[in-house]
């Protein structure tokens, strides 16, 4: 994995998160979707044991239950509502996307935790992300029917 | 250890979190060697983070390293492993002498170490937080990671190089909590006058997990303040009590 892992919301951008993070997995244990992993050795020797969400798998629903419990401040216990988040931010893969292809899907507008806000539909009910709002929990990634989903989250760093 | 990921699944979080770091209901517990690492990587001071060294601070001033002989489950691992290797047919290759020495320089190299690098070293070399993670992890996603390599080297060179030699060599965690050391802190204290006196079986120091000798003194800072000694004195010497605990 070479890319940067996408971090549970509240995080400190990722050099500071990396020196911060002591790796005790209460996010992960306190996360009630399952959804906070830890990092293996496989990860990098570096991410080792730090705390990732894979949206494909299981995406950050905001509950905001991790950010109060991480004892070291890596993920800010001063976030708290899900509007202030952003974990990254959402991008459309067009060539990829049912509804810029033409056929009729709104998966992930319909899902998005800040309705009609991050996501919004364009004249010709297609997809738009809102990068103003957008705080990239992942559900779109989660949710979309593409085989390899066609909006994906790339991780901001910024909490 | 095993329970706490359990139950959290449950939804039952009153008790979470690792030996890094433990949450009883609001009360937080870090270990000292941790949080004196975010200090160093982040060069700032999270008031939560320093709130929950008191307890463990605290305890160690007390009582001693008892975390060490009571709660860490490397020591455990580390009990059975000297279980085996005695029932092995042949001897461990090296009986180097406890010092406390190396095991500062150990500690000061990690985290010197944290310091420059910036990087939380101290929390790949826990040896407690590295087994309690783990656990968690293998209960919530059915898998361990390879940081339990550390462990499987240290319970092989236990079993084969030299005994006990994590916990009284190495461990900087237990490194850290002996620095809280006072002189009423917890002690077994070896006093021989007329009513006590000892008649040298030395049976505390094969009760000796680590190794030491009381009779000798100069036990601290590698004792663990198990009692053993004391418990296997007690049976031998009965009321007279040559060892005792004392603060």
């Amino acid at each position: 994995m070479n890319n940067k892992p996408l971090r549970p919301p509240g995080a400190l951008p990722e050099s500071e998160f990396l020196a911060t993070c002591i790796r005790c997995g209460k996010c992960a244990q306190a996360c009630p979707y399952g959804a906070i992993r830890m990092a293996g050795l496989l990860d990098g020797i570096t991410l080792m044991g730090t705390p990732m969400i894979q949206p494909r798998r299981a995406p950050c629903y905001l509950c905001m239950k991790c950010t109060t419990v991480c004892p070291s401040g890596a993920l800010r216990r001063t976030v708290k509502r899900k509007e202030e988040v952003r974990m990254g931010l959402a991008v459309i893969d067009k060539k990829e996307c049912l509804a810029w292809q033409g056929t009729l899907c709104r998966s992930c507008y319909d899902d998005c935790p800040l309705l009609n806000e991050a996501l919004t539909m364009d004249q010709e009910l297609r997809p738009v992300v809102n990068d103003k709002k957008c705080v990239g929990c992942g559900v779109c990634e989660n949710v979309c029917p593409v085989e390899s989903s066609a909006i994906v989250v790339k991780p901001g760093g910024k909490g | 250890m095993i329970i706490i990921p359990l139950l959290n699944r449950k939804g039952i979080s009153f008790l979470s979190g690792s030996f890094y770091s433990l949450a009883i209901g609001p009360v937080w517990i870090t270990d000292p060697l941790i949080g004196l690492q975010t200090l160093l990587t982040t060069v700032k001071a999270d008031s939560a983070l320093l709130l929950s060294l008191l307890i463990p601070v605290a305890l160690a001033l007390v009582f001693g390293r008892v975390f060490c002989g009571w709660v860490c489950p490397q020591n455990t691992l580390s009990e059975i492993m000297d279980r085996i290797a005695e029932r092995m047919p042949f001897k461990r290759l090296l009986t180097p002498r406890a010092r406390a020495l190396p095991r500062y320089i150990i500690l000061i190299i990690v985290l010197a170490a944290t310091l420059v690098l910036g990087f939380p070293l101290a929390s790949l070399l826990s040896a407690p937080g590295i087994i309690s993670v783990q656990t968690a992890r293998l209960i919530y996603e059915g898998t361990v990671g390879l940081e339990l390599g550390l462990i499987a080297v240290i319970l092989l060179a236990e079993l084969f190089l030299v005994r006990r030699v994590w916990c009284n060599y190495l461990c900087p965690v237990g490194s850290m909590l002996s620095l809280f050391r006072l002189k009423r802190t917890l002690k077994v204290f070896f006093a021989e006058d007329g009513e006590r006196s000892c008649m040298r079986c030395g049976e505390c120091g094969s009760a000796c997990q680590l190794g030491l000798n009381p009779m000798i003194g100069a036990i601290y800072p590698l004792c663990h303040n198990c009692g053993d000694c004391i418990e296997a004195c007690d049976k031998m010497a009965g009321d007279r009590k040559p060892l005792s605990f004392k603060f």
